[in-house]
């Protein structure tokens, strides 16, 4: 049975002329489109919501004090240079009345505002720009407020935040607008130099001179969720190129795919995440040095007596469940914040690299990563680094240098990836590059090889104090495959190959080439981790100790010496 | 005056509110998801509009839809009906701020009674009986028997983190609370690392009777008798009935006042019901007010005579009771069946899908409210309950009776209901001897 217009309708009473004089109506300021997703949304919804859209997580532009109550900790927030004169170097007719009526309309000095403050307790200056007033465009008094913030910082000796969120340069002042970029960055230099940590935040939109200058130098980058940030604006590239841009195009995930931003943090987490880097920064040392060494294995685990091959052992090496570069680190490891890009043109997840805490010392880890899947394998290349990868790898280090921090590197590839457009980004310069960074780096290093040490793709991660090997790892000039082919024209004598090219671990330690091999369980998979990851923690916490109290001229001579001698 | 209500709900409540409205002289707006769009209630109003996609979280959970949908049909009032948004403080708020009369009480009352611990302590201060407790933490079992003796026995020692019954013990007897503290104890350090404990009058075999109250906005606050609720599934009534064979004159009338005294402490208006345990000695303890029309509100419309969605609709329309307590008076006694869309072979597992054929009992002292017909598919998105069968009697036993007659002629094909179990929870001796409380289903 169909019910369709069946019933009466109510028979109304005649109607009185309403009492009540105010008819139902939505009050101004209590409802707000989306104006993303056009949903009609409760104002205080997203208010109390870090103002993202409840219907659609769209991130709606956030004011600069409220940005300060999102991050800051409650009633610790300073503000500096809050009044600033007014400038109009080329006189330009109108600017002042703009400035003037903007600022009566935001209640706000200028298109930043800056001061210090603290992140769940730490002390930071903080940089934000306020979107409302000229599209955050940087003109003098943005530049002054910022190299003075920045000044201040240095001479205090804090870390810097900037919430960058800009049009570009101003226009109404011209080229002093323009020298802005100069005096920012050049502030930042100062302040870099000192070994202070600067990390920049990237809001929609970032573009024009303030990409070209403070919002990119950040040691860390961190962008809101698909943020706008580029130099130029997508509108000019189109009318320029005379072409459709690509979907997602300069937005933030577009920057960490092309190796530009460190990581997306959602605005909801970016206090948190703030506060994790800013204590990793601000402290040194370990917060405790036991190690369980109940569960350390016996010396008679790995059996001395085993009869294996070499050609064996290079089988183990590249078994599929083997445990990977990413299980080390989270095994061995506390708080992995992972860092993206190489900040030239990709990041390559052949590489994976971060800050983590090793018994509470802040460590820069960093590792070449196979797949636990074919999926995964396919994403990360199998591990075979691009020079991408390399490049990020060695930002990543100049960062811990910079930092105090020691590296800990996980070698584990089949060799640099051998293609088109690795020659064309220079794989060879890479890998060079890293050799020769890698030998004077002020802080200590140690790789351990865990799977395959391909060639000159795993010697440019393992230029350290101490290479240790796990007992079925290998590490050489070539593939036994690639090296029976060479020799031989013959790559089916691989196994052959194997034997005489002295890649095991024992073999490499006879010859001086690394200081230790971790012995291993029979059957080593990520279930049977345990016993491998607590000698490894046994050592590597032995291996800190003893190197992290050595200065840096010593520990770059013992360098120069381990590979001199070789 | 309320000229035209919006009823923000769907199902049997929604037919029921429309048919107040339509008795009134009142237009009806009636709102649907994509999923109701044949339902009984989108064809019954006099308007009907669309608020969103099936899922209840886009449609009637949806405050900016129903908003909006109030204002395109130039509707003054919502009613919100139960479930939903009728609890909702800030629903509430919001209708007050678009200056739509909300059918209910003021978003305040609705958030301050919603807060167990800040609607407890109204009570307390108002001098209605609440579970009697420890205040403050217990760490001791020392401490803990001077407390205990002071709350008295029987008492249930309680972890402060607990949950799934963790931490937990009855000590029936001075004798046994050291013993029952340390194990609670013990078990809620092992449990959750904490040994903070809280003491509590054990409340033996309650009866669940809670008392329906209205209150205008000129400060009149009448309550119309009980209803006994005790049969229930995992704290989901199953029937209904009015008045309680638990209950003495005396006692009703000392429970209504207090009920009355709770709803005048929370400045309560408008429908609502006072939730209360029932021990066998009959000490009864304020559990919690709901702020809204109940689901089994037709037993007592049925006893009272009184039609409480019309007298809602006047409450929220400012003007002053049309009953004291001088006129109430318990007439007969009424039972309601909740007739669901289950399985009760399968766990009462939801059984959604197209209703092939029915027939519906009727007669006098019959009831029945339902939003369901030939053809009509319940839709799995919502609860599954389908109609309420309710009779009205002149006892309790002629009331039993006639349940079952009208239980025995209820036909709906094509889904599974919980008719049956329905009628041997009508037939089991306990029930007809009126010797239940709220474990009935769990020993059946």
């Amino acid at each position: 049975m169909k019910l369709q217009n069946m019933f009466k309708k109510t028979s109304s009473r005649q109607h009185y002329i309403a009492l009540k004089s105010a008819r139902p109506e939505v009050p101004q300021g209590l409802m707000r489109k989306c104006n993303k997703c056009g949903a009609a949304i409760i104002a205080e919804d997203v208010k109390n919501g870090y103002y993202i859209c409840p219907k659609c997580g769209g991130y709606f532009r956030v004011h600069a004090y409220r940005r300060v109550e999102m991050i800051a900790d409650e009633g610790s927030f300073e503000e500096w240079d809050k009044e600033m004169e007014f400038v109009n170097p080329l006189d330009f007719k109108g600017y002042e009345e703009k400035v003037e009526s903007l600022k009566e309309r935001t209640r706000l000095n200028e298109a930043i505002v800056t001061g210090k403050a603290s992140i769940n307790g730490n002390p930071v200056v903080l940089g934000i720009c306020d979107g409302r007033f000229m599209m955050a465009s940087m003109g003098h008094i943005v530049g002054e407020k910022i190299a003075r913030a920045v000044e201040r910082a240095t001479e205090e000796k804090l870390p810097v935040i900037i919430f960058a969120c800009s049009g570009g340069a101003r226009m109404q002042e011209g080229i002093v607008s323009l020298m802005q970029m100069a005096k920012t960055s050049a502030a930042l230099k100062r302040h870099s130099d000192e070994g202070l940590l600067y990390i920049s935040v990237l809001t929609d939109p970032t573009t024009g001179g303030v990409t070209a200058s403070f919002a990119m130098l950040g040691d860390i980058i961190l962008a809101e969720p698909k943020a706008l940030i580029g130099f130029a604006g997508p509108r000019v590239i189109e009318q320029t190129i005379g072409q459709k841009l690509p979907k997602g195009f300069q937005r933030a995930e577009f920057l960490v795919e092309h190796g530009f931003v460190d990581r997306i943090v959602e605005r909801e987490e970016m206090k948190e995440v703030l506060g994790r880097i800013l204590k990793m920064h601000a402290e040194k040392g370990f917060a405790d040095t036991d190690v369980k060494a109940a569960g350390r294995m016996n010396a008679g685990f790995a059996d001395a007596e085993r009869e294996m091959s070499a050609w064996d052992r290079v089988q183990i090496s590249r078994k599929k469940n083997r445990p990977v570069g990413t299980d080390y680190i989270e095994t061995l490891f506390d708080d992995f914040m992972e860092f993206h890009g190489d900040r030239y043109f990709k990041d390559d997840h052949a590489v994976t690299g971060g800050i983590a805490r090793f018994h509470g010392m802040p460590v820069t880890v960093i590792a070449q990563s196979k797949g636990k899947t074919t999926k995964e394998n396919l994403d990360r290349n199998f591990a075979m680094p691009s020079p991408d990868g390399y490049r990020k790898a060695l930002r990543l280090m100049k960062q811990a240098e910079k930092f105090g921090r020691p590296v800990i590197c996980f070698v584990d590839t089949p060799g640099a990836f051998c293609g088109l457009e690795a020659e064309e980004r220079g794989q060879g310069e890479a890998i060079a590059r890293n050799l020769y960074e890698l030998s004077g780096l002020k802080v200590p290093v140690l790789s351990v090889v865990i799977g395959e040490g391909g060639s000159g793709g795993a010697l440019a991660m393992a230029v350290a104090d101490e290479v240790w090997m796990l007992e079925n790892a290998i590490y050489s000039v070539l593939s036994p495959e690639g090296f029976a082919s060479i020799l031989w024209k013959d790559s089916k004598r691989a196994a052959e190959a194997a034997e005489v090219m002295k890649l095991t671990a024992d073999d490499l330690k006879r010859l001086g080439i690394v200081e230790q091999v971790i012995p291993e369980p029979e059957e080593f998979t990520r279930e049977t981790m345990e016993p491998i990851s607590v000698e490894l923690e046994v050592q590597i916490m032995d291996f800190l100790e003893k190197y992290t109290v050595m200065s840096p001229e010593e520990l770059t001579e013992r360098r120069y010496r381990r590979f001199r001698n070789i | 005056m309320i000229g035209k209500v919006l009823i923000a709900n769907r199902g049997e409540i929604a037919v029921r509110i429309i048919r107040a409205c339509r008795e009134m002289g009142i237009e009806t707006v009636a709102v649907y998801s994509e999923a109701d769009k044949e339902a009984l209630h989108t064809q019954l109003a006099d308007e009907a509009i669309c608020i969103g996609p099936a899922p209840s979280s886009e449609s009637y959970l949806n405050m900016q839809n129903i908003i909006s949908a109030t204002l395109v049909s130039g509707a003054d009032a919502i009613h919100p009906g139960f479930g939903f948004l009728s609890e909702n403080s800030k629903f509430a708020e919001l209708c007050e701020q678009c200056n739509i009369t909300f059918i209910g009480p003021n978003s305040d009352v609705i958030r301050k009674l919603g807060n167990k611990a800040e609607a407890r302590n109204t009570m307390v201060a108002a001098g209605v009986p609440v579970i009697p407790g420890s205040k403050d933490p217990v760490y001791d079992a020392e401490t803990g028997a001077k407390i205990a003796a002071e709350i008295g026995y029987p008492v249930i020692v309680k972890a402060a983190l607990g949950g799934g019954g963790k931490g937990m013990r009855v000590a029936e007897t001075p004798e046994e609370f050291e013993n029952s503290f340390k194990t609670a104890q013990k078990e809620t350090q092992m449990a959750f690392g904490d040994n903070t404990m809280y003491i509590e009058h054990f409340v033996q075999h309650p009866r669940h009777i809670e008392f329906q109250i209205l209150a205008d906005e000129h400060g009149n606050v009448i309550h119309l008798g009980e209803r006994d609720c005790s049969i229930q599934r995992n704290h989901q009534k199953m029937i209904e009935e009015s008045p309680s064979a638990a209950l003495t004159p005396q006692l009703r009338q000392k429970m209504g006042e207090a009920a009355v005294k709770a709803a005048k402490a929370a400045n309560y208006t408008n429908a609502g019901t006072i939730e209360f345990l029932l021990e066998k000695n009959e000490n009864f303890y304020f559990m919690e007010m709901n702020t809204r029309i109940q689901v089994e509100h037709p037993v007592t419309e049925w006893v009272t005579g009184i039609d409480l969605v019309k007298e809602q609709i006047r409450i929220a329309d400012g003007r002053p009771l049309s009953y004291s307590q001088e006129d109430v008076h318990i007439t007969g006694h009424a039972i309601e069946c909740r007739i669901n869309a289950e399985n009760p072979e399968k766990n009462f597992r939801p059984s959604p899908g197209t209703i092939t054929d029915m027939y519906l009992p009727g007669g006098k002292g019959v009831r029945i409210d339902a939003a369901i017909y030939s053809g009509y598919t319940v839709p799995p998105y919502y609860d599954s309950m389908l109609a309420k069968l309710i009779v009205h009697a002149k006892n309790r036993n002629e009331a039993i009776r006639k349940m079952r007659s009208a239980l025995g002629e209820v036909i709906i094909e094509g889904i599974d209901t919980n008719v049956d179990y329905q009628y041997e929870i009508l037939n089991h001796p306990d029930f007809v001897s009126g010797n239940i409380d709220i474990e009935f289903i769990e020993k059946m």
